[in-house]
């Protein structure tokens, strides 16, 4: 008896955050920061930041595949190499998909990545807010459910944040479409790219604008971080510290309190319900490595796993209160599921640049915000997109004959050639119901837990989108001049941007959503879900920046509930 | 995700530096499920004439030393034993092995030991007979085309991802410090390694 109450005691926090991603971390710094005793679950293993970043300072002749992937890599990673985010490089980041198998109803790519920091580490850094427009049309065209909040809800949090994280980007006073930010200087546009600027501006006037990236590489030292090196080798972990990551930011804001203690290994297999006081008491945990199953018990949870892993974990907290899953009574939990769609735009040659190159490698791109369907703009699909891309001097290897060699393909090869631009487009996805995940029981993990079945496809609108998303990007590039203008299509799948959003929507009405405004579910109100798993749309917006305000926006009003006796 | 890696990609599929058969092959190998490795083993002689081969797809220059001072020739076999399926690897072995007995017809020497004008010429005489199969599909001709589409790709991959390759062929700069979107092109500017 007196054992299980230390036990209980020893294994008691204030609060449990579940994942140590984007949101995870920002979950953990803001409430150790607030003074709350926080346990951080991560289901995978520790990452410490620069000492564990192994192919960070690698040159290309270190690298013994050339960064292929070997038959062995392929055989254990049949959904992770379907994209080159998997690559030699970064292999241990991301999953062994044969010892965490999901059952595809349709073809959904489902890139994860099991260790702390989660993708914080391997993600693409392109940081935009939401703006009015985003918030405001699922009310207004009737797909999905109204947002509960509006930019002015989010806008200091945004704010909050972008500071914090070091966001360098351009202001532009597109405030309905794509708000302006807190930034730190943006990062340069190259000659042709700023020659295409200039061309959409006098086509184009204010209605369309193209920017520089708005990224979470610091273009000058922030918070005892070092700026960016322009290396472009992010994805393999910064040893400057200079992108926005769990490890570089986050997680030593939260341990510097004293307050924080992080668990890898730790698979966080369901919440435990009391019926009693109607609210979650804690987490079940499986240790990863022994199998050993434990639980952790707390005031209120954050469940930040990653928009599908969150959902698991609810779908999977079954009681008599809540047969159909965590606070699921509105039996949306599982359905809604988006992901923008792109791989899709156009690309051509610049001619007139040839006394200029590049120094540096730019970890940033060129973006184009979002222009249909706004304004008098009418399209025969809703919403829409926006493009990133870049100009880049590619070598001469496309005058190169087909399968030439000797001296002549050598030189051309290691000569400058022609500036090329490439636009591509980032489309929204509706929010449609049928787009779902659930449990399937009949299939089981390394660890002993049933699987995710997931049924997602994309439908007419962003098919009519895609359309649209070549022609405009070919036409942008024409007005500026280009020559060998390509469209292409080169097809998506759901899962591939790696945006993968809802699940678990907000709302304003507990019969037709998982979360409140606060992002607090409607039915266990200690249980609070900031991941990407809360989006009732997606814009056509990087979201993670949107996930950290939201976040940050939770753990203040949940600290604020806990201190009134209300949690 | 770094897009802009997406799209450079698509660019590189656009260029023929890497040929539209490589891309079909590279793909079609996705779907092998089991583990592969070492399905054939290369012979010291083998291995010397895979030098030899990739020294004239990318040979010495005045600025830089060839495929062969690069370590092409191991990178060559490493690759074919760790990143092709079995019946890849066969192909390219039986290739290999269907070239070098034309040199041994020919000249009654393996390919490494006959001069490099006639090293050359059977290097062309190949590639020609490559780009011919794509239309002809002789079924005898499916291993040494092969063979020639993947040994000049790898020479390439190995090359260009090589110390001299990026030091010397091209240049490298490990930390650039920062970016310049303009930058004024020198005489003799090489391409960056990246």
């Amino acid at each position: 008896m007196n054992l299980n109450i230390n036990l209980k005691a020893e294994n008691t926090y204030d609060a449990i955050v579940v994942g140590s991603g984007i949101s995870g971390g920002w979950a953990a710094k803001e409430l150790t920061e607030k003074g709350l005793k926080v346990l951080m679950l991560e289901r995978g293993m520790n990452i410490e930041h620069i000492k564990d970043y192994d192919g960070a300072m690698k040159n290309p002749w270190d690298i013994k595949h050339a960064g292929r992937l070997t038959e062995e890599m392929k055989r254990t990673h049949p959904v992770q190499k379907r994209d080159y985010p998997y690559n030699e490089v970064t292999e241990k980041w991301w999953v062994n998909d044969l010892e965490c198998p999901y059952t595809e109803v349709k073809r959904f790519d489902w890139y994860r990545g099991f260790h702390v920091g989660g993708k914080s580490l391997m993600w693409g850094r392109q940081s935009y807010r939401f703006g009015d427009l985003n918030f405001e049309e699922n009310a207004k065209d009737g797909y999905g459910s109204d947002w509960p909040i509006r930019y002015k809800d989010l806008s200091a949090w945004y704010d909050y944040v972008e500071k914090f994280a070091g966001i360098s980007g351009q202001n532009e006073g597109l405030q309905e479409i794509l708000p302006d930010g807190q930034f730190l200087p943006p990062m340069d546009l190259n000659i042709v790219e700023k020659s295409v600027k200039e061309s959409i501006k006098q086509k184009w006037g204010n209605e369309r604008l193209l920017t520089i990236g708005r990224v979470a590489n610091l273009t000058v030292p922030h918070n005892g971080r070092g700026n960016c090196q322009y290396r472009n080798l992010c994805s393999r972990g910064c040893p400057f510290g200079a992108y926005f990551s769990t490890q570089s930011s986050t997680l030593p804001a939260a341990v510097e309190t004293g307050n924080l203690t992080l668990r890898p290994y730790s698979i966080v297999n369901h919440i435990i319900y009391d019926k009693d006081t109607k609210k979650a008491k804690g987490v079940a945990v499986i240790d990863a490595l022994t199998n050993k199953t434990m639980e952790f018990y707390a005031k209120i949870v954050f469940v930040n796993g990653s928009t599908l892993g969150t959902t698991f974990i609810l779908l999977n907290s079954t009681s008599e209160a809540h047969p159909n899953g965590l606070g699921n009574g509105s039996g949306q939990l599982g359905h809604n599921l988006m992901d923008h769609h792109f791989r899709c735009g156009a690309d051509g040659d610049f001619d007139g640049f040839e006394k200029y190159y590049t120094y540096g490698r730019r970890a940033n791109g060129i973006y184009v915000p979002r222009f249909r369907n706004v304004g008098k703009d009418k399209r025969d699909y809703l919403r829409g997109f926006g493009y990133q891309g870049g100009a880049s001097r590619q070598n001469w290897q496309k005058d190169v004959a087909e399968l030439a060699f000797g001296t002549e393909f050598k030189e051309k090869m290691t000569t400058p050639g022609a500036w090329r631009m490439g636009m591509g487009g980032f489309g929204e996805m509706l929010p449609y119901y049928e787009n779902r995940v659930y449990i399937d029981q009949t299939k089981k993990d390394k660890w002993g837990q049933p699987v995710l079945a997931i049924d997602c496809e994309y439908k007419e609108n962003e098919k009519k989108m895609r359309q649209d998303m070549m022609n405009d990007a070919a036409e942008m590039l024409e007005a500026a001049g280009a020559k060998n203008i390509r469209t292409y299509d080169n097809g998506c799948h759901p899962g591939m941007a790696i945006h993968e959003m809802g699940t678990a929507r907000m709302g304003k009405d507990p019969k037709t959503s998982v979360l409140n405004e606060w992002n607090q579910m409607h039915e266990v109100k200690n249980v609070f879900v900031t991941d990407g798993a809360c989006m009732p749309s997606i814009g056509c917006q990087n979201p993670s920046l949107t996930f950290m305000a939201l976040t940050a926006r939770a753990a203040d009003h949940a600290v604020n509930e806990l201190k009134k006796g209300n949690l | 995700m770094d897009r802009r890696e997406a799209l450079r990609s698509v660019a590189i599929l656009l260029g023929t530096a890497i040929s539209a058969g490589t891309t079909d092959m590279l793909f079609s190998s996705y779907t092998i499920p089991e583990s592969e490795k070492n399905a054939v083993t290369f012979t010291a002689d083998q291995l010397k004439t895979l030098t030899e081969i990739a020294d004239v797809i990318i040979p010495t220059t005045k600025s830089s030393g060839g495929a062969k001072a690069a370590g092409v020739g191991k990178f060559i076999p490493m690759m074919i034993n760790d990143c092709y399926t079995a019946k890849q690897q066969q192909s390219f072995y039986n290739g290999l092995n269907a070239f070098e007995a034309r040199a041994k017809k020919t000249y009654k020497k393996s390919f490494a030991l006959i001069p490099l004008v006639e090293r050359k010429k059977m290097l062309t005489v190949l590639r020609q007979e490559t780009l011919d199969q794509k239309a002809n599909k002789v079924p005898e001709m499916v291993d040494i085309t092969y063979f020639f589409t993947v040994v000049r790709d790898l020479t390439s991959l190995g090359y260009f991802s090589s110390e001299i390759g990026c030091t010397k062929a091209r240049e490298y700069v490990a930390i650039p410090g920062s970016y310049d979107g303009a930058y004024p092109l020198k005489p003799g500017q090489k391409s960056w390694a990246t």
